[in-house]
């Protein structure tokens, strides 16, 4: 009897993201090993900040999940988003291949999870006043940011973090409740703020914010597939994988274009402003999560440990 | 002034058992006002706080979102004393007073059951969260059993008032679907 | 079982459950319980109370219980009828001023909310009992009103808007403008239609035009003032950069509380209690059916019966306009039983491709999405905006507030079928201020 998997996630067709879970579901429906995904993109099975907890009791197989947004239930999973923690795109694959990753993994199977395809993106900022390159930038200014680590970091920088959903930044960013924005490259093209901002501040060849986002699928339905199922599943994450490591380089300049087209001022971070940052993230995101999470400064140590 | 909106009137002698399920949930009517203003102040103190003072607004958002989910849970079980549960009795309206007696039952019934099933689990889901000390996956991180110990709790309450309505209809205090027989 | 016949199932099965006269909100729940057990084992049943928690776990829908707050506090007071004496001593000349200002005043307050039950709430609270004193049919009064409430995800802010925007990777910004021009003429055509229907009612009476001496027409004005004050802060707290459209909800709200207390001396503690509890009655009642709307609409996606329709249609080769009508015939049944939000999650990102591929403009079927939406919000098994009236005024019967309703459905009709022929209409404004695509 065929096999249906159910993969659900918060991102449009036309994202990375989308395009990652759906080379998958094609790779494996060509194998021809009786096993079929049905894809559930734009959050219309589970919301954007919900898929965690279905996925781990088993009542969801597969997503595509930034996973921080689960970090109230594993607080470890913070040090997936935590600024300055990634540098570049090929020290995320680097750090995919890592001890520090193989504790992730430790931990999202301790919940009846497994990792497919490991994937990092990058983001930079965008605002409607002034360019925000420096902790200096940002304060007083009304920002929001895509986690609990960037949130912290601009806090300590003076700025007033807003916490709103993602569906309302564009009409706070109209109104300017909103001054400013902190999210992947990829996501600032999907939601158009080209339109609305002034300034961006794009990954380059410095960049400080790097969120992990990898596809995961329920281990107890991984492990009951046949083997043929698995091995096909197996190899298609692993061409996946390559393919989502060339685009996220992609997904950054690709947003330059973007925002350059529609007479966006481009800014750029330097090494010295990088710097700045992450003294900051240390004293603020970087402690808090040591004090937060038990052996938080053993995992947090094996992060920094790769080259 | 407002609108009348009459309170369920009181039967003298009724059953005890259904006048103090109607003084909780009236109670918990109250609760969910209450919580209802809060959520207000709250969200105003945020624009005060976000806009003329330039500070940071860590846990308004969320704190809004949380009271206003306990005010609609918590207040289901007055609504449901108020009849403000709107319903469409296209069907009723139709049958004689025989079959629409039985049909009261069923839907009270089949109501009770599926409130019941969400009772059940959300009990199951508050505890899930209070034994792995769950959190919401924001800077202010607040336990998240806090939160979902309103659906319980409201669907808790709701059930006792439609065992109360299952009484009022037994002794015949109030007629099936309220449409009185001409 | 193939799609198809799934969800004439699920569409039965819901009409007979909705009707049996149990409450709407457990009648959803009851339905989507029931198919979830059935084709999806007991793993589903587990997740309704995260789903139910998930679909209220947003800012956005708070706006509805501010607004009825608002709404509940101006009806509690004679705040709402001096506005609408003075609006009928200002309007002398329109025939129908009492209706016609209702319905503007729902377009006005489309441009504040973008919510169609707040819309609907707010006005309609001190709105229906104005025109119902004033002599005007019930049917018109409640039809107009439930009617106009749906121009709040039509003209900008809406939050179907947006979500339809992320989804297909669409400008937001574009697609509001899109909404302006069709917004403002369906309006004009509510207008029309609650002039004649009061006109054939025979109660000509509230038609006629009654001259109102300058005098008259300006001793009235201070007692607006607290209202137009109340307005203007709205408004400042929404373009002023100082709240978010939801968030300007609650600034209306203390607004209008603190008009009623101070101004309207509303000090007694069982009147504010009065308005407390009409609200909480009234927003629990939304709010729960809002909840239990997502647990339905999970159970159709995961059946994946909306998709696998969505899917069937994207594969006919048809004519481009007979295609177009399939999909509004599709999104019509479809908003039936769905609400606005889960329809555009669950067909979007399938109907995208073959609308691309078929050269229709994405902006300008987002207008006539959100119509086709706005059709559910007023037409049976699961219309909100007539379960907001039902629960406004509840000495108007559901049955009257239904055939009352039903014209305002053949505006909406008008509309479409005006906008297939002028697409112009929705694409002239979004591409002068924003450039062509
Ligand atoms: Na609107
Ligand atoms: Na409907």
């Amino acid at each position: 009897n065929a096999e249906e998997l159910r993969l659900s996630h918060q991102f449009a067709p036309g994202d990375l993201r989308h395009k990652v879970a759906q080379m998958v579901a094609d790779d494996v429906a060509a194998a021809n090993v009786d096993l079929t995904i049905k894809i559930f993109p734009s959050g219309s099975l589970f919301k954007a900040t919900e898929q965690y907890q279905p996925l781990s009791r088993g009542q969801l197989d597969m997503t595509v999940l930034p996973l921080s947004y689960a970090g109230g239930q594993r607080p470890e999973y913070n040090l997936t988003l935590m600024p300055g923690l990634i540098k570049s795109h090929e020290h995320a694959a680097r750090v995919n291949a890592s001890p520090f990753m193989g504790e992730i993994e430790r931990i999202l199977n301790e919940d009846d999870v497994m990792t497919l395809v490991k994937g990092y993106l990058a983001g930079g900022f965008a605002s409607v006043d002034g360019c925000i390159t420096k902790p200096e930038d940002v304060k007083g200014k009304t920002v929001r940011a895509a986690g609990k680590g960037f949130e912290e970091m601009l806090q300590a920088a003076g700025a007033s973090i807003a916490s709103m959903p993602s569906s309302e930044t564009y009409n706070a960013m109209q109104q300017h409740v909103l001054q400013a924005l902190n999210t992947s490259s990829s996501s600032f093209v999907s939601f158009r703020l080209q339109e609305l901002a002034k300034c961006y501040t794009p990954a380059a060849d410095v960049a400080l914010w790097f969120m992990y986002q990898p596809l995961l699928v329920n281990k107890t339905t991984f492990d009951k597939l046949k083997p043929e199922q698995q091995e096909a599943l197996r190899a298609a994450s692993a061409k996946a994988e390559a393919y989502y490591l060339e685009e996220a380089k992609k997904e950054d300049a690709a947003s330059v274009e973007a925002f350059k087209a529609a007479g966006v001022e481009i800014a750029q971070m330097t090494q010295a402003d990088f710097d700045a940052w992450k003294k900051l993230a240390e004293e603020s995101s970087y402690k808090q999560f040591v004090k937060d999470v038990p052996d938080g400064q053993k995992l947090l140590d094996m992060a920094l440990s790769v080259e | 002034m407002s609108a009348p909106i009459a309170v369920a009137p009181v039967i003298k002698g009724e059953n005890a058992f259904v006048r103090a399920v109607e003084a909780l949930t009236t109670f918990f009517g109250w609760i969910a006002a209450a919580l209802t203003v809060v959520a207000l102040i709250v969200t105003c103190q945020m624009i005060f706080v976000r806009s003329f003072l330039g500070q940071s607004t860590i846990w308004q958002t969320e704190a809004v979102i949380y009271l206003m989910i306990a005010a609609t849970t918590l207040g289901l079980g007055y609504v449901q004393q108020m009849r403000g549960h709107v319903n469409v009795d296209l069907i009723p309206m139709a049958l004689g007073p025989r079959a629409r007696r039985v049909l009261a039952y069923a839907v009270l019934l089949a109501t009770i059951g599926v409130s019941s099933l969400i009772a059940f689990y959300s009990w199951d889901l508050w505890h899930q969260a209070f034994e792995r000390n769950w959190k919401s996956s924001t800077v202010w991180a607040p336990p998240l059993w806090v939160p979902y110990l309103a659906m319980p709790l409201g669907f808790g309450l709701f059930l006792l008032q439609l065992v109360a309505d299952l009484v009022k209809l037994a002794t015949g205090t109030e007629p099936p679907f309220g449409i009185k027989e001409v | 079982m193939d799609p198809l016949t799934l969800g004439l199932l699920v569409a039965v099965t819901t009409i007979v459950v909705l009707f049996s006269g149990i409450s709407v909100a457990v009648g959803l729940l009851l339905v989507a319980a029931s198919f979830l057990l059935i084709f999806d084992g007991t793993r589903s049943l587990e997740m309704i109370p995260e789903i139910f928690f998930a679909d209220l776990n947003s800012f956005t829908i708070l706006s509805i219980p501010m607004f009825i707050i608002m709404g509940a506090a101006v009806a509690s007071t004679r705040a709402g009828a001096d506005l609408f004496e003075a609006l009928e001593r200002w309007l002398t000349r329109v025939p129908g001023g009492l209706v016609v200002s209702n319905l503007g005043a729902c377009a006005l307050f489309a441009a504040l909310s973008g919510s169609s039950p707040a819309t609907c709430a707010a006005i309609g609270k001190m709105g229906i009992p104005e025109m119902q004193k004033r002599g005007y049919p019930d049917g018109v009064a409640a039809g107009a009103i439930a009617a106009g409430g749906t121009l709040g995800i039509l003209i900008p802010p809406s939050v179907t808007m947006i979500v339809y925007g992320i989804a297909t990777e669409t400008s937001i910004g574009r697609l509001f403008l899109a909404g302006i021009i069709p917004g403002l003429m369906l309006t004009a055509l509510f207008m029309g239609w609650a002039i004649f229907a009061t006109w054939r009612s025979g109660n000509t009476a509230v038609l006629s035009p009654r001259s109102y001496s300058l005098r008259e027409r300006f001793e009235i004005m201070p007692r607006i003032l607290p209202f137009l004050l109340v307005i203007v802060g709205v408004l400042y707290s929404m373009y002023g950069g100082i709240a978010t459209t939801s968030e300007t909800a609650a600034v209306g709200a203390v607004l209008c509380l603190l008009m009623a207390i101070t101004i309207y001396r509303l000090w007694n503690p069982r009147a504010i209690w009065g308005v407390l509890r009409d609200s909480t009655r009234e927003s629990v009642m939304i709010l729960f059916i809002m909840a239990a709307a997502g647990v339905f609409a999970y159970m159709m996606s995961s059946l994946f019966i909306t998709q696998s329709i969505a899917q069937w249609i994207a594969g006919l080769e048809v004519n481009r306009w007979v295609l177009m009508a399939l999909i509004n015939l599709f999104l019509l049944v479809a908003g039936f039983f769905l609400p606005p939000v889960a329809v555009i999650l669950m067909t979007a990102p399938i109907l995208m491709p073959i609308l691309e591929a078929a050269q229709f403009d994405p902006y300008w079927f987002a207008v006539i999405l959100t119509i086709n939406m706005e059709v559910g919000l007023i037409t049976p098994p699961v219309g909100l905006n007539l379960f907001v009236i039902n629960s406004i005024a509840p000495n108007i019967s559901l049955r009257t507030i239904l055939l009352g309703s039903a014209p305002f459905v053949g505006c909406m009709f008008a509309a479409i079928v005006i906008l297939c022929l002028f697409p112009g209409l929705a694409t002239w404004l979004p591409n002068l201020v924003m450039g062509p695509i």
